[in-house]
């Protein structure tokens, strides 16, 4: 479970609200899409909700812990990919894999069988034991896919996650995200790919300009169901009618 | 021309604007800092001044008084070649950027040349504060004619070219070598430590060749005002041989309008010729080390197949992992690699400097440090003097140390979401940072009591006396870096060069080097008095190692204590 609770963030001085007065709540077994145009404030929410940016104001909770109170214990049930693709180039995959694992906490053998699993699920085994940097974009993209499940976490946050991978990739991690619902935990994810949004999300949010323009289902959204999620996007986002729950 | 332009303004804006941190800052404790710093400092620059004032009053008489302008000259050179070849190496041989820049419709030989532009522009502000030290207070010592003074604008332009185009000329084919050889990048870095020795030696050799080093025949006829003439007479025998220096040092010294301006032309055409050949040699290597420097990122590796049972899983606690996976980061970026470990070589690459200074240095048929150890405080001020020069030298040069959040750069935000106990962290920075420090300073305490003669249980008293303020000063450094790191470089130098943590760092390093220095001037007294009575010196030593564990636990607790809040202000 994810809970925001009136979090707003100012960068530096500015006087520009990148989030402004944010509240939602993502119950568990679900999969939330989180769409809004290019510097609406998507990744901004992501990196409070992971702990890498501090709200000014308002409460973050992840499994009913405050981040601000208990962030080592709230972030350990979050297992993050990011959409940049900055990481340690110079580690070999395996070794990053071996970082995360301990930093996680995660029992050696469980670690082994987790990696195994999940590296030959995105066809990246033999790339393991190579550096990072040599790396190509969407296999950085499967290294933090994979680095983000291996302690099995109870919410998982992707931001763009389907950005260069291959086709068969990007079918198992829309897998992978229905069967982490499935069993229980929370899915939140951000993307520009409205279809994906569409195919997979239980539920949508859309952003625009740091405040949550419309948050429900897809079909409470849309009113009318020849509407397609696109263009009712690009109404939303244009006018900044708040709309749903 | 307009490209090149463009190219060095472009380089020049990356490396001095890093994107500012959040919240207000309070400039005054950092004014603060920077004061008590040059209080510090001040007595080291008036001495230096002073010297060299003398030198010029000495030299007023002296036949060859170009010879030791030269020898000025390349003394400064010297500094600059010290800090700018690491410059030059990471910028322009080992640079980050080439896959940012070969897709521009620009000639490799542009590229070369900003790149060498930006780090000369560097340079010049070191080749300033050598002029203000060196060559301006010989000028005023020697009563130079107002040509002298003009000329020391010129020379301020003129002094940083050659260490640069004589780096470029040793660099350029051994780096294409290393970007050739060393696909690994722990290889790469240990090729550019070689290089950058080897270009010290080269230095140091042509010092002693001068008569910098071991100048002294007889310096018990130092008393003697003829004696001393005919020395400094002699002084850069080989000067001539630095053609562009002698002749900027005749021109600067000329009489006549003639000596100076051919001087001055022969100064600028040597110097433009070695630029030519500079680019000559650059033209057929720098496209294809530009080139290489992308492949070894991506393709020009050989990938290993492997099975499942090649992926092994390492059982280790979170402060071993996170050391170890630092170690390795740092090794295998060969810019960061480079720039660390040659900051620890430094230290006892010093001493042996000292060393081999002192005993080529002649007095009555031996050498100046046999005259040294026979004296009777030789082990009492020795061990405290050689501390606090490892104090200072050893926290001002230490990268790891000094850089250990701006050297995470954009991969900062992995660490802001793990869940990991910030402080533990932290430790395990400083811990890293100090124990390469102690390695260094083992090799320093070895080479002190094997060259210099100081006794072995001195040797240990020195080390477990730097490995204390070590561990403080990495902990304050680390408060510092955590305070307003430089992230987003694309170059590591980037962080490096001109930062604010350096100079601070020097500030810790000043303190730690005061607070031995009055402890030992005050029990050395008390020794002198008591006729050497040991007491004095047990209390020396005591009181040193108690300040040292003091230091490293009220620095540990300052640390913990701030840090948490300047972490989280840190914005990815």
């Amino acid at each position: 479970m994810i809970k925001l609770t009136n979090v707003s963030k100012t960068y530096g001085k500015s006087q520009v609200k990148a989030v402004d007065n944010l509240s939602l709540e993502i119950k568990d077994g679900e999969i939330f899409g989180f769409l809004g145009p290019n510097g609406a404030g998507k990744s901004t929410t992501i990196k409070m909700i992971t702990g890498i940016l501090s709200p000014n104001e308002g409460v973050i909770e992840v499994d009913g812990i405050n981040l601000a109170d208990n962030p080592t214990l709230a972030k350990s049930y979050i297992g993050f990919v990011p959409d940049n693709h900055e990481t340690y180039e110079t580690l070999k995959g395996m070794e990053y894999l071996n970082f995360i694992g301990v930093m996680y906490g995660v029992e050696a053998n469980l670690l082994k069988q987790r990696i195994t699993e999940y590296a030959e699920m995105f066809q990246l085994t033999d790339a393991l034991p190579n550096m990072i940097a040599s790396y190509s974009h969407g296999m950085k993209q499967k290294l933090m896919v994979i680095a983000a499940l291996i302690h099995e976490p109870k919410v998982w946050i992707l931001d763009e996650p389907l950005t260069g991978l291959d086709p068969q990739s990007a079918y198992q991690l829309k897998q992978l995200m229905r069967k982490h619902a499935d069993n229980g935990n929370t899915v939140f994810f951000s993307s520009h790919v409205i279809d994906v949004v569409e195919k997979v999300c239980d539920r949508i949010g859309i952003i625009n300009h740091g405040k949550l323009v419309a948050v429900d289902t897809l079909d409470n959204i849309r009113a009318d169901e020849s509407v397609s999620l696109e263009s009712l996007f690009l109404t939303i986002t244009a006018d900044g009618t708040p709309v749903g729950e | 021309m307009k490209k090149y332009l463009s190219l060095v303004k472009l380089l020049f804006i990356q490396q001095y604007r890093v994107k500012p941190q959040q919240g207000k800052r309070k400039k005054g404790g950092t004014i603060a800092a920077y004061i008590i710093l040059g209080v510090c400092f001040l007595p080291l620059l008036v001495g230096l001044f002073s010297s060299m004032y003398f030198l010029g009053s000495f030299s007023k008489g002296a036949e060859n008084v170009e010879n030791i302008a030269t020898m000025l000259i390349f003394l400064c050179q010297g500094v600059v070649l010290m800090f700018g070849i690491q410059t030059l190496i990471t910028n322009v041989f080992s640079t980050k950027d080439a896959d940012k820049l070969l897709f521009l419709p620009m000639r490799s030989a542009t590229v070369f040349s900003a790149k060498l532009t930006v780090v000369y522009l560097n340079e010049v502000i070191t080749t300033a504060v050598m002029i203000i030290a060196t060559l301006l207070p010989f000028g005023i010592g020697l009563s130079a004619g107002p040509a002298y003074f003009i000329l020391l604008i010129l020379a301020l332009v003129l002094i940083p070219m050659l260490p640069m185009f004589v780096g470029s000329i040793v660099a350029i084919p051994l780096s294409a070598l290393i970007s050739k050889v060393g696909k690994n990048g722990a290889v790469k870095t240990f090729l550019q430590i070689l290089l950058f020795a080897i270009i010290m030696v080269i230095y140091l050799f042509a010092m002693y060749e001068l008569g910098f080093i071991g100048a002294s025949d007889d310096a018990t006829d130092i008393d003697n005002a003829q004696m001393l003439l005919e020395k400094l007479s002699s002084m850069g025998r080989y000067a001539k041989y630095i053609h562009s220096d002698f002749t900027l040092a005749s021109a600067m010294l000329g009489v006549t309008f003639g000596t100076v301006a051919v001087n001055l032309l022969i100064t600028l055409a040597e110097n433009a010729l070695l630029f030519g050949l500079v680019l000559l040699m650059a033209l057929p290597f720098y496209h294809k080390m530009l080139t290489l420097s992308v492949e070894g990122g991506s393709s020009g590796r050989k990938r290993k197949k492997s099975g499942t049972a090649d992926l092994q899983v390492k059982k280790r606690g979170v402060l071993k992992e996170l050391i170890i996976t630092d170690i390795k980061r740092v090794v295998r970026e060969s810019q960061m690699g480079f720039q660390c470990i040659l900051s620890l070589i430094i230290l006892p690459l010093m001493l042996g400097l000292f060393a081999f200074a002192f005993s080529m240095s002649k007095v009555d048929g031996g050498n100046i440090l046999d005259l040294f150890r026979t004296e009777p405080l030789y082990q009492v001020i020795a061990p405290v003097a050689f501390l606090a020069y490892m104090s200072l030298l050893g926290m001002t040069s230490n990268v790891l140390g000094i850089f250990p959040i701006s050297r995470e750069n954009k991969s900062i935000y992995i660490i802001k979401s793990l869940p990991l106990d910030f402080n533990k962290y932290l430790l395990a920075k400083v811990i890293l940072s100090t124990s390469a420090m102690v390695l260094s300073d083992t090799v320093t305490c070895i080479l002190a009591v094997v060259l210099l003669g100081i006794e072995w249980y001195y040797g240990i008293l020195m080390l477990v006396t730097m490995a204390l303020l070590c561990f403080g000063a990495m902990c304050i450094t680390t408060l510092i870096d955590l305070k307003n790191p430089k992230l987003g470089w694309t170059n590591f130098n980037q962080s490096l060069k001109n930062a604010s943590n350096s100079w601070l760092a020097m500030l810790v390093g000043a303190i730690c080097m005061g607070a031995i220095a009055v402890i030992a001037a005050a029990c050395i007294v008390g020794y002198v008095f008591t006729s050497g009575g040991w007491y004095m010196l047990m209390i020396m030593w005591i009181l040193i190692i108690g300040l040292s564990v003091g230091f490293a636990a009220v620095c540990y607790k300052i640390m913990t204590g701030r840090a948490r809040k300047h972490f989280e202000n840190i914005e990815p």
